[in-house]
């Protein structure tokens, strides 16, 4: 057993032995004194006469600090160390010096190496009537008093903040998509061509940042564009596929787009700025499902309990961002004076959502097929309407005619991305409820 | 060199030197009329510069040139990686490493079938983990729950190298919901019932990287199987392979521990939550009851790696300690002239910090100022970290406290009787001269491994006072003076009881440096692992087959042997079958106790308990008689010993 932890031990219990006696006592007031009168000679430096008296003094100081340990150590002489043990239950107290330890271990092993490691031996062992460090340990755990109070929890995983970078970023998109706009308002001709180069430029300049970092963006590197092709499609789609397919059901088109709504090939550019807004309520709440999963995850105990409780959280994050869309759709519509294609915008954006926000948790498979599915379908239906111009293949336009019928010439775009996303909003109940979606792969945990 | 880019993404090669793929690989070197080729086993170690053990495992491939290794290395960090490697001798015919710190999804998506069999192994895996809810030592579990452990293992590892994905399959929702079903099961231990999701989920991580070599691509015919003995440098990670390669192309394996694994990790992983803590401790110990149970011989380093081994399910019969080996040639000169030490000086020679307890040197010197007033002590060393610079800064307080400052005469410069110095300066330029300039070497520690510095001495040929920890006892027999720890009372008596006797002194000395040249060189190690190679490759009979220069296979390159699978020969073990009682699995494995077993603690070295300090001069010559007895078990390479379980 430890000669220092013995010396607190006893302090404790209010005695003195030889040790304290010689530190406390004689030994460390004589040494102060010592070297008190060592320094002053050092530095009264070249008197020589100074110097020798004061050591002279010190020597007798030197004398009277031995005499004073001769006293300590003929007292601890007196009392035997080992006396002060005869009596106790000594594994007890060694169990109480190294309570932490014993709390903590999860099996005697663990106990066995936290005391050699606090320099235990099997001949200390010996002392407490055990063979070796093993047997002891297996003493102590089996001693510990494990029951009743839980052991304290963990405290919980630090949750991603909201900072300033990623709040500024996510308003970026919208804000140069209404620059563009304004500027598409503004000029005429051929500036109005350049205007529209620079702002769908800038535009996926400003999609990349924010789907780089923040809550959008994805943890591990791995495929970072795997998607984008297949969102900038359905983009595309969104602003000019509707009237290109109504020209085209009509026989047309005519001529390129000009940007107006009333051209031979019109653009719709309400639903645009509206997506690039809502690039901040995606951001927040992809932030709000992560933060508040994650407190349910450090909350919950048993993974169905986890599923349970985050399977409301999606969906309610969801319709939140549904909400925030269907009002910036509103407002840009006013802006624009145009009206909003409400429903092809509002499944499109749900879907883009849904996709993200799997892409950010690590199922990359399932949004990669399904927005390439999405986007092959609505070039489909716009390949079948060309298609059936050729002599003999009438048929082929019968769908798209029969859908656009009776829905209007934005139901193919609608019933495409509304099926894409219903498929992901499935997917997702059951793969974002999941524990191991919330975990980041590679962190050490 | 063998430079493949392995097929499976998550091996990175980087190396220096390449051959060409298509050249053959023959073996080049034999020994004995046998071709012999061996597979050393690193984590975080030996080709890297920053490496654990890349000293002992660097001499023993320059010892060993007449044998080829084949190095397969785990890198722990990717600055490790970047610092490089060290010169590589040409014995060393290939190098393949792997990092143990990053591992890329390779998006493998697994088929019903192969998830099943994931959801399977995994699920027994788990299951393993959490039986026994008293959960003793691993070496007395039941040979059944060894076996349940093993075959998940296994099962998993085959997976990968089947179907690949296990990374991805790891981190799935699959093993979370295992390890819950089998943390919620009846039986499993109360601290894993109480698992909550971020428990589960940080269990499954940690899973994750330890059983990250099951996915590497090492374990085909080329690889791994194309070696004659796996030797791991330690256990762990680094035995995982060798466990593999066991399991799949049937190579002998041998483990060396200086240090074992499974301690180190009981004193590592203090701050997880309990709950992960119990999971993650059942699988290093199994993983470790496994490696034992599979290697064909483990070598300790010292009696305290032997005794946590045999605790942790090794048996007796399989282990060989094999001391490291340090270089004698820097002391050599030092050693053979005694006469130059400076008869009042106390040396203590290490790395500063506070497990040394120089506190209680100084404590002891005190006392031996007041017995021999002209002695000096002279501390040399320089602090480890932070804590060890505050804990000198202490030290030299107390020292400037405890002692005055003294000087010859009334007209020179005086100076304090303890000095803090460190090696490399002008007046000690290497260790042996910090020895050289002491008539006794002390050695304080509260805590030690083993005692490099208490060898060093030895080889000196200085009389040494140490303190009772670690291998201290082991290592010095009965050639030097050992006292209780944490008593400087003790210290201070045999301090001064040696210097005042130089006879003695050099008496101790002369014994201590005959003991240290016969049980410490790196001569010994080096031999020792040359006859256990030979041991073991002689007792596992070459299965493949032996291609000459051009190619062509030769005929009767290998000797026609008969292969017994088990080692029927040796008790109990291999016969019962499974699921037969547990009791007749093997002979009992417990701690041993000290004389009896371990051939290196002398009996001198175990009766100092109670008396504070063990005079060793009487018995000096009986207890290097029977050091050199235990030295002789130790190499443990004539076949007599390696056969006498039969």
């Amino acid at each position: 057993m430890s000669g220092r932890g013995e010396v607190g031990e006893v302090g404790a219990f209010g005695e003195l032995d030889g040790l304290d006696g010689l530190g406390g006592l004689g030994g460390l007031d004589g040494v102060d004194g010592v070297e008190e009168l060592g320094r002053s000679g050092d530095s009264s430096g070249a008197g020589a006469f100074v110097g020798v008296a004061e050591t002279a003094e010190a020597a007798q100081a030197a004398e009277a600090t031995a005499e004073a340990a001769e006293t300590a150590r003929a007292a601890g002489r007196r009392r035997p160390v080992t006396a002060r043990r005869a009596g106790a239950d000594p594994v007890k107290a060694l169990m109480h010096r190294h309570r932490d330890l014993c709390e903590r271990a999860v099996d005697p092993l663990e106990i066995a190496a936290g005391l050699e490691a606090h320099g235990v031996t099997d001949r200390t062992a010996a002392r407490f009537r055990h063979r070796d460090v093993f047997s002891l340990a297996e003493e102590m755990y089996a001693r510990v008093s494990r029951d009743g109070e839980s052991p304290p929890r963990p405290t919980p995983q630090e949750v991603p903040r909201a900072r300033a970078d990623w709040i500024l970023l996510s308003l970026l998109p919208g804000a140069l998509c209404s620059a563009t706009v304004v500027g598409l308002h503004l000029t005429r001709g051929r500036a109005r061509l350049t205007v529209a180069a620079l702002g769908v430029l800038v535009l996926a300049l400003g999609m990349r940042a924010v789907l780089t970092r923040g809550p959008l963006g994805t943890r591990t590197r791995a495929h970072p564009n795997a998607t984008s092709t297949w969102t900038y499609w359905l983009l595309a789609c969104a602003l000019l596929g509707d009237g290109l397919l109504g020209t085209a059901l009509a026989g047309g088109p005519d001529g390129l787009p000009d940007g107006t709504g009333n051209a031979p090939w019109p653009l719709a550019l309400a639903p645009l700025p509206a997506l690039a807004w809502a690039c901040a309520p995606a951001a927040w709440s992809a932030h709000l499902f992560a933060v508040r999963a994650r407190r349910k995850l450090a909350a919950s105990r048993g993974l169905e309990d986890f599923a349970a409780s985050v399977r409301p959280l999606l969906l309610g994050t969801f319709a939140l961002f549904l909400g925030a869309l269907t009002a910036l759709l509103a407002i840009s519509g006013t802006a624009l004076d145009e009206p909003s294609p409400y429903a092809q915008t509002i499944t499109l954006g749900a879907l883009l959502l849904l996709a993200r926000l799997l892409t950010v948790h690590g199922f990359t498979h399932a949004p990669k097929v399904v927005l390439t599915a999405t986007a092959a379908s609505q070039a489909v239906a716009l390949a079948s309407v060309f298609a059936a111009r050729l002599p003999g293949c009438d048929l082929l336009a019968t769908p798209v005619h029969t859908l656009s019928d009776t829905w209007g010439p934005g139901g193919i775009q609608t019933l495409t991305c509304g099926l894409g996303a219903l498929t992901l909003l499935l997917h997702a109940t059951r793969t974002l409820t999941r524990a191991s979606a919330h975990t980041r792969p590679g962190e050490p945990t | 060199m063998d430079n493949r880019p392995s097929r499976h993404r998550l091996v990175r090669i980087r190396s220096s030197r390449c051959e060409s793929p298509d050249q053959r690989r023959l073996p080049r070197r034999e020994i004995g009329g046998a071709f012999v080729r061996i597979g050393l086993l690193t984590e975080g170690g030996y080709p890297y510069v920053s490496g654990d053990a890349g000293f002992w495992c660097d001499r023993l491939v320059r010892g060993l040139e007449q044998h080829e290794f084949d190095i397969y290395a785990l890198s722990r960090s990717e600055r490790q990686e970047d610092e490089g490697w060290i010169p590589l001798p040409p014995q060393v015919s290939r190098v393949r490493t792997a990092p143990l710190w990053m591992a890329e999804d390779d998006e493998v998506v697994y088929g019903r079938r192969a998830r099943r069999r994931f959801a399977e192994c995994y699920g027994e895996l788990a299951a393993a983990l959490c039986e026994g809810s008293a959960w003793e030592a691993p070496g007395e579990s039941s040979a059944t729950e060894a076996d349940r452990f093993a075959s998940a293992l296994y099962g998993l590892a085959e997976l990968a190298r089947d179907e690949g994905g296990l990374v991805g399959a790891l981190r799935s929702e699959a093993a979370v919901r295992a390890l819950e079903r089998a943390c919620r099961a009846p039986g499993a231990p109360g601290t894993a019932r109480e698992a909550r999701v971020p428990e589960l989920l940080a269990v499954a991580a940690q899973l994750e990287r330890a059983l990250r070599p099951l996915s590497l691509d090492w374990y085909e015919d080329d690889g791994l199987g194309s070696v004659d003995l796996c030797h791991a440098a330690s256990g762990g990670p680094a035995a995982l392979p060798g466990l593999l390669a066991r399991h799949f192309t049937g190579v002998p394996l041998l483990v060396t521990e200086y240090g074992v694994r499974l301690r180190t990790h009981y004193l590592t992983a203090t701050q997880a939550a309990p709950a992960v803590r119990a999971l993650l401790t059942a699988f290093h110990g199994r993983l470790a009851a496994e490696t034992y149970r599979r290697a064909t011989l483990v070598t300790p380093g010292n009696a305290h790696a032997r005794r946590w081994q045999e605790r942790c399910g090794a048996q007796r019969e399989k282990l060989r300690t094999v001391y490291p080996g340090m270089e004698a040639a820097p002391f050599a000169e030092v050693g053979e002239s005694p006469e130059c030490a400076d008869h009042d000086t106390l040396v203590w020679v290490g790395r500063v910090e506070p497990a040394k307890d120089l506190v209680s040197l100084l404590h002891a010197f005190a006392e031996v100022r007041r017995e021999e007033p002209k002695t000096r002590l002279r501390i040399v060393g320089v602090p480890s970290g932070p804590e060890g610079a505050a804990y000198l800064g202490h030290c030299r307080v107390l020292a400037a406290q405890l002692f005055p400052d003294e000087a010859d005469g009334p007209h020179a410069v005086g100076d304090n009787p303890v000095s803090f110095e460190e090696i490399g300066g002008p007046e000690l330029p290497s260790p042996a001269d910090a020895y050289a300039a002491g008539a006794v070497t002390v050695l304080s520690s509260v805590v030690e491994g083993f005692p490099v510095g208490l060898v060093e001495a030895m080889f000196c040929g200085r009389a040494t006072v140490s303190t009772d920890v670690g291998a201290v006892v082991e290592v010095i027999g009965g050639t030097g003076l050992v006292v209780p720890p944490r008593n400087p009372r003790a210290l201070a008596e045999a301090c001064v009881a040696l210097l005042r006797d130089p006879e003695r002194r050099a008496r101790l000395g002369a014994a201590a440096r005959a003991r240290a040249l016969e049980l410490f060189t790196v001569e010994q190690n080096i031999a020792a692992f040359h006859g256990i190679y030979l041991e073991i490759v002689s007792r596992t009979p070459v299965r493949r087959v032996l291609l000459d220069d051009t190619g062509e296979p030769l005929p009767f390159a290998a000797p026609a042997e008969s292969h017994v699978p088990g080692s029927w020969t040796e008790r109990g073990a291999g016969l019962v079958a499974r699921g037969g009682p547990g009791w007749a699995a093997g002979p009992p494995v417990r701690g041993t106790s000290a004389g009896t077993s371990s051939p290196g603690i002398s009996p001198v070295g175990g009766s100092s308990v109670d008396a504070s300090s063990v005079d060793a001069s009487s018995v000096g010559t009986s207890s290097i008689g029977a050091s050199s007895i235990g030295a002789s078990s130790v190499r443990g390479v004539t076949p007599v010993s390696a056969t006498e379980g039969a």
